[in-house]
């Protein structure tokens, strides 16, 4: 290796070590706010499954969280909600693989564990335009109120086709991200739904 | 690296905004313009992020310009672009998460965009920093104002509304062009943008 060489590596570690110093510093320094901010568009998301709560700002969602959901070690990491004492339904957080990034959301149960009473996403860096829109309202009201199958419990068609019970139509053009949206949802519903049953609590 | 004759600052505003527009005359800057001009406020503040990151980074790469190796240059410049991404991209998601999640992988991809790395590469690193400086602000200023025509007419005519406030006859009268707020709706509009831009001066071309 010549002189010229170890100068442009020297060089090359010294302004890399810079800049990723100032870059640590400056994430650290707003970590707490980011956090903060993480956790409010999960109750947003939380709140927005059910489909029945509204609010205009920050405060009024943490405000709504905090008064109607629990989280009880017997329900697993669901999150159950109450309204006057009555169990209305549970929040089930979901997270997997999406086609570029991870999916994370919220899917709305019933108390019977029967019918989901809707979905909504807190992370979601698909394709803009095509595998992002899984989380614009046309494509989540198809799940308010779906009746979940025994086997399989819900599955996305394409676009145009006939649909029967625990079926929702695809995003053309987003299959891949559909495909792995479907695959979550009923592999994480089924988990929970199974250990649910099998202990009795539903 | 050598320092080329200082461009004046008149010279650097016309060819950033007009003469050389990244957009309408260089084509670059594409993938981002489609993308996310459906919108005014987000066309708005993806056009402030990359315009505070062409100028910094410009600065930044024209200021190390004489003890950086040229061997290892490019490699260097992408790391000075990355690192102001990343702090844009931070305080978004500090201060501004809803548009953090509206602009998506988009203030990300600001590391891949050709106009940062361009002006870089052909500028900053020949010319004096202020001068590099003031040559990424003038051609972030070319793109953001293309990206905001472009915007404001998608927006309009696929939703009725400007930055989210409704237009009089466009919100109420007018059949919306769903297409417009599509990505095809952006091929279209930026053929148009760029057709009347050329028309004005099609000697330019010629030439």
């Amino acid at each position: 290796m010549t002189s010229r060489s170890f100068y442009a590596v020297g060089y090359m570690f010294l302004i890399t070590a810079f800049f990723s110093t100032l870059i640590i510093g400056f994430a650290r320094g707003t970590q707490n706010r980011v956090l903060v901010n993480e956790r409010l568009a999960f109750e947003k998301a939380v709140l927005t499954s059910f489909g029945n709560f509204s609010y205009r700002t920050d405060a009024e969602v943490n405000r709504l969280f905090q008064e109607h959901l629990a989280q009880s070690p017997e329900y697993g990491k669901a999150w159950v909600y109450r309204k006057d004492g009555v169990l209305v339904g549970f929040a089930l957080p979901f997270e997997g693989k999406g086609f570029w990034a991870p999916i994370k959301g919220v899917a709305a149960v019933s108390s019977d564990g029967r019918t989901l009473l809707g979905l909504a996403f807190y992370e979601v860096n698909e394709t803009p335009g095509l595998g992002a829109r899984i989380a614009e309202p046309f494509f989540r009201r198809q799940f308010d109120g779906l009746r979940l199958r025994s086997e399989g419990l819900l599955e996305l068609k394409p676009e145009g086709t006939v649909l029967s019970e625990g079926q929702v139509h695809a995003i053309s053009g987003a299959t891949q991200t559909c495909v792995r949206l479907e695959a979550i949802l009923n592999e994480q519903l089924k988990d929970w739904l199974d250990t649910m049953r099998r202990e009795g609590r539903l | 690296m050598k320092t080329a004759s200082v461009k004046p600052m008149q010279e650097i505003l016309r060819d950033g905004l007009w003469k050389d527009n990244p957009i309408f005359r260089q084509i670059l800057g594409i993938c981002s313009t489609l993308a996310v001009t459906n919108l005014v406020l987000n066309t708005f503040v993806m056009c402030t992020a990359l315009t505070l990151v062409t100028a910094l980074s410009c600065w930044t790469v024209s200021l190390l310009r004489n003890w950086t190796p040229r061997n290892i240059r490019m490699m260097v410049q992408t790391l000075i672009i990355a690192f102001y991404v990343i702090i844009v991209d931070v305080v978004l998601k500090a201060y501004w998460p809803d548009m953090n999640r509206s602009l998506g992988p988009y203030v990300g991809l600001i590391i891949t965009n050709c106009i940062v790395m361009g002006r870089c590469e052909a500028f900053a690193g020949s010319n004096p920093p202020m001068s590099a400086f003031w040559d990424g602000f003038f051609n972030g200023l070319g793109y953001s104002a293309v990206l905001l025509v472009i915007a404001v007419i998608r927006e309009g005519l696929g939703m009725g509304t400007f930055c989210g406030w409704p237009l009089p006859y466009f919100s109420t009268h007018w059949d919306k062009w769903i297409i417009m707020v599509m990505p095809p709706g952006g091929f279209f509009v930026l053929a148009c943008v760029i057709w009347v831009c050329r028309s004005i001066r099609p000697r330019e071309v010629k030439k």
